[in-house]
């Protein structure tokens, strides 16, 4: 009995398709790229000292923490939720492993205190969203709140130094490269995650279709609370990193600018606010952009005050021609 | 019924909800190779019914046998490791996902190493066995859902569930929201599946016509009972239409 | 040489003596600084008829020294949007207008240590000929000056100081204004209750202050007894703050802040709920207007000025001199002074709306007439 063919709608011939298709996985991060290597491009050409080592090492310290971050918040955004704390995870967690390494215990255990303490703040706002069904915006709202005021009680709002050996520091962030090492090792085993495992397949399942991935089976609410220390514990990894790297641990670092910025990380680099699908490469590219947009202005010399005003400019402009791009790259496949 | 074993039974399945009785002593029989059709307006019980021969709900009293054997659905996971695989009426599919990762959805084949990762030539595979199996012709297993057209949803849904080694087959209004075209082809489908021969169907409709074309038999349920069974080929249309409105005259009477 | 500042009974403007090759620019306070620029300004004209005949750049030749390529002076800062800075922002832009350079203000918003930590580093990537930067944290900025001195440029700390190797700071001695403040609270309320407010406490700018003021305080051994109080580092919040401690303890004696925005606030809560015609006692650091307002009016008893144009101007002549001298001459610290505003003196800051302030961005020389008081 010969097959009819059901296809009711778009009729594509399977040949092409498969080159197309091939393509269509990169397609959502390929526009980004593009704008990025615009940008280095400009600020090259408006000064020589963008592409030096040094310089090169300056800008892989503006991309590499929001790029950590902004991981977590990719595969939260893809399930439907968001993390609005993780900045004031990341200036927690550095003082927790002051406070262990102070009672005792040697830094690297220290830092494995701060990381598990890290992943409680993330049970904590999973299991409020999940299970009380509060909106995750108001419980990391609340969460942030809570814990801005516990670190500067505990801190007495006072930065310290940075403990461990200079070995141990200039592997966790001192030394040039280091940072931008973590956040490319990072970044490459959430790629992994996100498109060849069952917990990357069922975020997306949880965030495109709640209800039917439900009836499907998965534990959403697993998968939910799951995200949320993931999250929780990369922002406490950021923290600690650059805490080492400036060798200073303070209260007032992270806060609400660097979840921002790793929030928008995601978004510019393909991640939809209204989730449902996301892209861990495109955030790390998306980082790049912010990264190099910051450094590259400073390198300019642009003053503060009219510093926000021309990052602000320039993300539009970056954002209009990357969504441009993405739509003629759809109609280019119809 | 013939000599051998019936595909599933239910004896006076009863179900209440508080005051409500959405169940009130449901019978039913389904044989193998056998598709049934459950005809009934909204708030007949159909969907009910449906939950409890899914494991998703137990019935208030009542009990169930699968191929013969008495038994007392726990979950959703107990129903399916019998054999008895739902299509719900949204599909249960994920838009931003393949077809084959849909069809694969919370069963994913993974490899032996690097271990969590996701076997994806295998799951590829194997869908389009399935898919060629029962006839359906997708463009690409590779396609994300929502680039089908409805009538090639419903069938990735349906492959979905015959892929997992179903043996009793339910569908919740599979031809809902279709034009006659697609109708026809799901129709075909649901044909060709019951000619493989290890497949019994109980299919929920609300389109008398369509059913009485497709289904062996009907079982009309009013009220959460059921008022009237018989063979299609015995019954018409018009003799269907007749006793619901004579219900509701009496209902109305009464 | 003479010092023609007699004018503060508190003021210790020390120049290194080695700077008095440039003796119009040791001092910069009204007539003087206004002689000054009437002599760059007059020279700069002369050295534009030179140039025209193919002379050296104007401005450099003016400021006595000879030509040299625009140099690019980076100033990180803590809180680049504060209006404190403002005042400083004029003082580098006139220092660079009068001596041939650029400048980049930049930094954080928020005293984000690692910000600016970043800006340092660009800064040096971007080959910069010199840096200053604030020493508000003492860990974080210790590499990046070995960096940057490794690589050549010049760094000096202005506003606030820390043990971090910086060639030289430019400001006020933080602890010894602090201890000032705090014989003038033993003055102002022999006993009782006494909060002292700190927006970012550990930061080196202001909390040297603190720990002075509360230094002499108990050693006065007066029946003062002292609350220490954050109010964080934006000015609206630091107002709430300051409210929000006054409804809960409104037999406080006195309240007095180290910083320009809870100092502010203070003012505003004494206004507010007519503090000082209870008896209580309020006074503080800066000069925002509000502050000078409600000096005026009689509601805040004092602040004292830390003359943040003078950190600008005086940091950016730190920098030529050493670029220009190949590193021979300074670096040397600069005590940028204190002094008391009160209801006495306040007038002139509020009647005159001077660059030298931060208040109008007009160039200007300021009139001044009759004796001068302390």
């Amino acid at each position: 009995m010969s097959a009819p063919d059901i296809a009711g709608g778009t009729a594509v011939r399977p040949s092409r398709l498969a080159g197309l298709l091939g393509r269509a996985v990169r397609w959502r991060e390929f526009s980004i790229v593009v704008v990025a290597v615009l940008l280095t491009v400009y600020f090259q050409a408006v000064n020589d000292n963008f592409l030096t080592e040094a310089n090169l090492q300056t800008l892989s310290q503006f991309i590499a923490a929001s790029a950590i971050i902004a991981c977590g918040e990719i595969m939260l955004l893809i399930c439907g939720e968001i993390d609005l704390s993780a900045g004031h995870v990341f200036a927690l967690a550095p003082f927790v492993m002051y406070f262990a390494n102070q009672a005792g215990l040697p830094i690297w255990l220290a830092l494995i205190v701060a990381l598990l303490a890290s992943s409680l703040v993330g049970l904590f706002n999973g299991l409020v969203t999940v299970k009380l069904k509060v909106p995750s915006f108001v419980t990391t709202l609340g969460t942030m709140y809570l814990l801005n005021g516990f670190t500067l009680t505990i801190s007495h709002g006072s930065p310290v130094e940075t403990g461990g050996s200079e070995d141990f520091a200039n592997i966790m962030g001192a030394s040039g490269y280091a940072e931008i090492l973590w956040a490319f090792a990072v970044v490459a085993v959430m790629h992994f995650v996100l498109r060849q495992t069952r917990w990357g397949l069922h975020t997306i399942a949880a965030g495109g279709n709640l209800v039917g991935a439900a009836e499907a089976g998965i534990n959403v609410a697993h998968i939910k609370v799951g995200n949320f220390m993931l999250t929780s514990v990369l922002a406490g990894f950021t923290g600690i990193i650059e805490a080492f790297r400036i060798s200073s641990t303070d209260p007032l670092a992270g806060g609400t600018g660097i979840m921002f910025l790793a929030v928008a990380a995601g978004v510019i680099g393909g991640t939809p606010l209204a989730g449902g699908s996301g892209t861990v490469l495109g955030g790390l590219i998306g980082a790049i952009v912010l990264g190099v947009l910051r450094d590259g202005f400073t390198l300019q010399g642009i003053n503060a005050f009219t510093f926000d005003m021309i990052i602000g400019a320039f993300i539009l402009v970056a954002m209009i021609s990357n969504i441009h791009m993405s739509r003629l790259q759809r109609i280019g496949r119809r | 019924m013939s000599g051998a074993r019936e595909a599933l039974r239910a004896e006076a399945i009863t179900k209440r909800f508080g005051n409500v009785t959405a169940l009130d002593g449901v019978s039913m029989r389904l044989a193998p190779g056998e598709i049934l059709g459950v005809l009934g307006d909204n708030g007949a019980g159909k969907s009910t019914l449906m939950k409890i021969l899914t494991g998703y709900q137990p019935p208030s009293s009542g009990q169930l046998w699968v191929g013969g054997e008495p038994v007392a659905l726990r979950s959703v996971d107990h129903a399916r490791a019998l054999g008895i695989e739902c299509v719900y009426q949204d599909l249960a599919l994920v838009n931003g996902l393949s077809v084959y990762h849909n069809m694969f959805l919370n069963r994913e084949k993974r490899r032996v190493f690097p271990p969590f990762m996701l076997d994806n030539p295998a799951m590829r595979r194997r869908a389009r066995e399935i898919l060629e199996d029962i006839g359906v012709d997708i463009p690409s297993v590779d396609l994300e859902v929502e680039r089908l057209s409805g009538g090639q949803r419903q069938a990735v849904a349906v492959a979905r569930a015959v892929g997992s080694n179903a043996r009793i087959l339910l569908l919740d209004e599979p031809l809902a929201a279709m034009g006659a075209r697609e109708s026809a082809l799901i129709i075909d489908l649901i044909l060709r599946l019951k000619a493989k021969g290890d497949l019994s169907i109980v299919m929920i409709m609300h389109n008398y016509a369509q059913t009485l074309d497709i289904a062996d038999r009907i079982m009309l349920m009013q009220h959460g009972t059921v008022t009237y069974e018989r063979a299609a080929a015995e019954t018409s249309v018009a003799e269907l239409m007749e006793i619901v409105r004579r219900e509701y005259r009496a209902r109305r009477g009464a | 040489m003479r010092d023609p500042r007699h004018d503060n009974e508190t003021s210790d403007l020390s120049v290194s003596p080695r700077l008095s090759v440039l003796p119009r620019l040791s001092v910069l306070r009204d007539r003087d600084s206004g002689v000054a620029r009437r002599v760059m300004l007059g020279g700069a004209a002369l050295g534009s008829v030179l140039a025209a005949m193919g002379g050296a750049a104007p401005a450099a030749r003016a400021a006595g020294i000879p030509s040299h390529p625009k140099w690019r002076l980076v100033f990180v800062n803590h809180v680049t949007t504060n209006p404190f800075f403002v005042p400083t922002q004029y003082g580098i832009a006139d220092a660079c207008a009068a001596m041939g350079c650029d400048y980049q203000w930049t930094g954080s918003a928020t005293s984000n240590a690692a910000e600016m930590v970043n800006a340092m580093n660009a800064a040096i990537a971007g080959k910069a000929d010199a840096i200053a930067v604030p020493l508000v944290d003492s860990a974080a900025f210790t590499r990046p000056i070995a960096r940057a001195m490794e690589a050549g440029i010049p760094v000096f700390a202005y506003n606030a100081d820390a043990d971090a190797g910086r060639l030289a700071y430019i400001g006020q001695d933080l602890f010894a204004a602090g201890q000032k403040m705090g014989a003038r609270i033993v003055e102002l309320v022999p006993a009782g209750k006494v909060a002292l407010f700190i927006s970012t406490p550990g930061q080196n700018n202001i909390q040297p202050r603190i720990d002075g003021a509360q230094d002499v305080i108990k050693k006065s051994g007066k029946p003062i007894s002292i609350e220490v109080i954050a109010t964080g580092a934006t000015v609206d919040e630091e107002l709430s703050k300051v409210k929000a401690y006054f409804i809960g303890h409104q037999d406080v004696k006195g309240m007095f802040a180290v910083d320009g925005g809870t100092t502010q606030g203070i003012s505003e809560v004494m206004r507010e709920s007519r503090l000082a015609a209870k008896g209580v006692h309020g006074g503080g650091f800066d000069l925002l207007p509000r502050t000078l307002t409600n000096i005026k009016d009689g509601h805040l008893d004092f602040t004292i000025d830390q003359q943040p144009y003078l950190q600008g101007y005086y940091t950016v002549m730190e920098m030529v001199t050493y670029l220009a001298s190949g590193g021979l001459v300074g670096p040397a610290d600069i005590n940028t002074g204190l002094k008391f505003v009160t209801k006495d003196n306040v007038e002139p800051y509020l009647s005159t709306a001077t660059r030298y302030e931060g208040k109008t961005d007009k160039e200007m020389i300021v009139p001044r007439g009759g004796p001068i008081r302390a």
